[in-house]
């Protein structure tokens, strides 16, 4: 018996300064933590780094190019670029985080509630995972963008809603799986309640999952707002949005092709940033992973 | 399907591209030839007369029926010559006498086009709820004297009758037989047709083709096929033209200087006057608008000098109404001619509407969007939010229109644009009161302005008449319920080897389109 949860206490991933030391050493996970760090600076101080208003409108100043003025140039509009994109890290972060946040939370209630909780309970929730993940996720969001009109709180709406699904089942299977372990049985015979053996032994198990899962997600998210904010549907004018300053200079490609390009930057850095760190941590975090680099 | 990055799937990769960049240019021309491809901004709706909506609703219809007479290229006068009418001519100051060409048939097996389709034509749009039925306000009836002879019976002296009534919209003729046949009405397949071309398909918000008719014995056309290609946006228009995916496209008049500076290989620039005009409205049945002091404060906060440089490049001038600045009739300038944003606080102060939050509504393509973003910036100034709702043209006019529901009374702003017509009562009529919750958006109601559009179609004298416009349009600004902000010009790109012919209104006339 001791045997078999020393091998489990073995293969559980490593936390704190452990995971954060081995994320360091991967280059590409300190290249993307760097960025996301970068990028959350970017999205906090923005009013003091942005050199602009950037809803200020200046039209006689409309399509400057790039230079020391102004360096990443003027839109159709006459707005600093460059300051419109500062604080559009601010949205795009601000969204993304928050709905990944909300969707993560929810989904680890529900996925520990469905694991551990009763069959029928777990039998309506798994149904209703199931009933969201089987949603085209485009066209669910522009459904519930006809019905509620576009706008930031209804992104947020529509990521947490097709996000839970997704969290929920794999904090269900990770709790299937933990709840029949030796130490929670063992934790069980010596009376303990079942809000303990949630709180004290599967929620640290399971939560490493879920955060590479969340970090390889955001840039999703991010990209799901761009999309949405191009498409009019999602950010609108004037708050700068990576979307829509892509549809300002989609629609300007002609007269200003430095928009597009500025304006596909930081999207680019971003989600590559994102992506980087959610697989740096995943090496860091997933036990399996781990297991199989040392075999 | 594995993608291989060694060297045998680079060398697949890379004959692949060349051999789609060598028959890139054979495949478009393949496409060319007898087909005239037109991009349009919107699909069609209703190319039943009585229910035409958009461009293309109008131009279908002249392809594929016709009028009595039509118009010319509004850049050579928009000269009115004969077309299903052999002759045509005023016989007494309230009656126009015609003869119908005796080669005219209807597809479908429905005969010659007789006098009676005229008569039905034009008789069942005269007094009903037909958006287009104030073209034929002045019209009493049609009398049949033969099949081929008829005579317009006017209810009073009218002369500009021929050309606001007969070359467009419900002027275009349908068939009595085909259309009684089909229930009294049709939407997007007309029963029968006699014009140059005949509808063949139609890919929903996609394309529409036409093909040229066999038995037409008129002018012959230029093209064998027309396809009117649908790509709402101007800038993918643009970079579509210059894919040579287009002969002929109208482009928007942000992208006019950077067309200037690098004209596309091969390409014509067309650069005139056009009738569209383009306005504010700003509706007066809606709470937060209903006190006056409220809609005068969106005019003084208006910024008309941004709007004019930063959407249309200062290409044009600000507009005091719905009639051409170029015309005799023209309003000289606005009673609001001056920006005021203090007096525009003070306004909205009075009425005890600070932070006032309104919605804009404004068509998805990047010129309405930057006059939209301009309008927010500028009433933001006067202390006025404005949200913007970007919609697509087919959502856009079910906005206001009363047979979609209520919501067209509680509408707050929306950015409009109308094609105009040659005479200056085709431009005002919309804002009769019938026309709430048709095309008056704004729910201008005015006796006055009622009164005066019924007098200045039978008045003569120029004078009298420009004293009745501009009366008309001073009622239209003092009411709060418009902010005129410019005519667009017409800007359009075409094939060199082209010769286009473009009415009035804007709209292209794709039967009278020529090789050069």
């Amino acid at each position: 018996m001791s045997c078999a949860v020393e091998q489990t206490v073995e293969n559980l991933p490593p936390r704190g300064r452990g995971a954060l030391a081995q994320l360091m050493r991967d280059p590409m996970g300190m290249t993307g933590a760097v960025l996301v760090v970068g990028f959350i600076l970017l999205a906090i101080f923005a009013p003091l780094l942005a050199p602009y208003d950037p809803i200020q409108i200046d039209v006689r100043h409309k399509f400057q190019p790039p230079s020391l003025a102004h360096w990443a140039g003027t839109d159709q509009l006459g707005r600093d670029m460059l300051s419109r994109l500062i604080w559009g890290a601010r949205v795009a972060l601000g969204i993304s985080m928050t709905a990944t946040g909300i969707a993560g939370a929810l989904g680890l209630l529900l996925g520990l509630v469905a694991g551990f909780g009763p069959r029928w309970l777990d039998a309506v929730l798994v149904l209703f995972f199931d009933s969201f993940s089987s949603l085209p996720m485009i066209m669910f969001a522009l459904a519930v963008i006809t019905v509620l009109g576009p706008g930031i709180t209804t992104l947020i709406i529509v990521i947490v809603l097709v996000s839970v699904p997704g969290y929920g089942r794999l904090i269900r299977a990770q709790t299937l799986a933990l709840k029949g372990a030796d130490y929670i049985q063992a934790e069980r015979t010596i009376g303990a309640s079942s809000a303990r053996i949630i709180l004290y032994h599967l929620l640290p198990n399971v939560v490493g999952p879920l955060v590479i899962l969340l970090s390889m997600d955001i840039p999703v998210v991010i990209m799901l707002e761009a999309g949405l904010s191009y498409l009019n549907l999602g950010v609108g004018p004037p708050t700068p949005s990576w979307g829509n300053i892509l549809y300002d200079g989609y629609t300007s490609l002609r007269s200003a092709p430095y928009m597009v390009i500025a304006g596909g930057i930081p999207l680019i850095l971003c989600t590559l940033g994102f992506t980087f760190l959610g697989e740096g941590l995943r090496d860091a975090l997933d036990p399996k992973l781990k297991l199989r680099v040392a075999r | 399907m594995i993608w291989r990055t060694d060297r045998r799937g680079l060398l697949k990769a890379g004959g692949a591209a060349v051999a789609t960049l060598a028959l890139g240019p054979k495949m478009a021309w393949a496409a060319m030839g007898d087909t005239l491809r037109i991009r349009m901004a919107g699909d069609y709706q209703v190319i039943d007369p009585f229910g035409e909506i958009g461009e293309l609703d109008d131009i279908i219809p002249r392809c594929t029926t016709v009028t009595l007479v039509r118009v010319g290229d509004m850049r050579d006068g928009n000269l009115l010559s004969n077309y299903a009418a052999e002759k045509i001519g005023w016989a007494s100051p309230t009656t126009i006498a015609f003869t119908l060409r005796d080669n005219l048939t209807w597809t479908n097996g429905f005969g010659p086009v007789t006098t009676a389709d005229v008569k039905y034509s034009f008789e069942r749009i005269a007094g009903s709820d037909s958006a287009w039925a104030y073209q034929f306000d002045q019209l009493d009836h049609v009398e049949i004297i033969d099949d081929r002879n008829g005579v317009l019976h006017l209810k009073e002296a009218y002369a500009p009758f021929m050309i606001t009534a007969l070359p467009y919209y419900a002027g275009h003729l349908v068939c009595q037989k085909a259309v009684e046949a089909a229930g009294g009405s049709f939407t997007n397949k007309a029963p029968a047709e006699c014009g140059p071309y005949l509808f063949d398909s139609w890919e929903q918000n996609q394309k529409v083709t036409l093909k040229a008719n066999p038995d037409w014995k008129g002018e012959p056309v230029a093209f064998q096929t027309i396809e009117f290609f649908i790509v709402p946006d101007d800038q993918a228009a643009l970079l579509a033209y210059e894919a040579d995916s287009f002969d002929f496209t109208r482009i928007g008049v942000s992208g006019l200087r950077s067309i200037k500076n690098a004209l596309p290989a091969g390409a014509a620039l067309i650069e005139a006057p056009s009738t569209t005009y383009t306005w504010l409205t700003v509706n007066q049945n809606a709470e937060p608008l209903k006190d006056l002091r409220v809609r005068q404060a969106i005019q003084y906060a208006y910024d008309s000098d941004a709007v004019l440089e930063g959407a249309y490049d200062g290409a044009v001038g600000r507009s005091a109404g719905v009639i051409q600045p170029t015309s005799p009739f023209a309003r000289a300038r606005n009673i609001i001619d001056k920006r005021d944003v203090a007096k525009a606080r003070e306004l909205l102060k009075e009425a005890g509407a600070e932070n006032l939050t309104l919605t804009l509504i404004a068509l998805n393509d990047s010129t309405s969007q930057t006059v939209a973003q301009i309008i927010q910036a500028s009433l933001a100034e006067a202390g006025i939010t404005i949200n913007i709702q970007s919609t697509d043209e087919a959502a856009y006019w079910s906005v206001g229109d009363k047979t979609a529901g209520d919501g067209y009374k509680s509408i707050e702003l929306v950015l409009m644009s109308f094609a105009g017509g040659i005479e200056p009562t085709e431009n005002l009529v919309w804002f009769l009161p019938d026309q709430i919750g048709v095309y008056n958006w704004s729910f201008f109601d005015s006796a006055e302005y009622a009164d005066l559009y019924h007098k200045v179609q039978l008045e003569t004298d120029d004078a009298k008449r420009k004293e009745m416009f501009n009366r008309m349009e001073d009622l239209m600004e003092e009411s709060g319920d418009f902010v005129f902000i410019c005519f667009t010009p017409y800007i359009a790109l075409h094939k060199a080897d082209l010769k286009p012919v473009i009415l009035a209104d804007g709209h292209p006339d794709p039967t009278r389109f020529t090789k050069l």
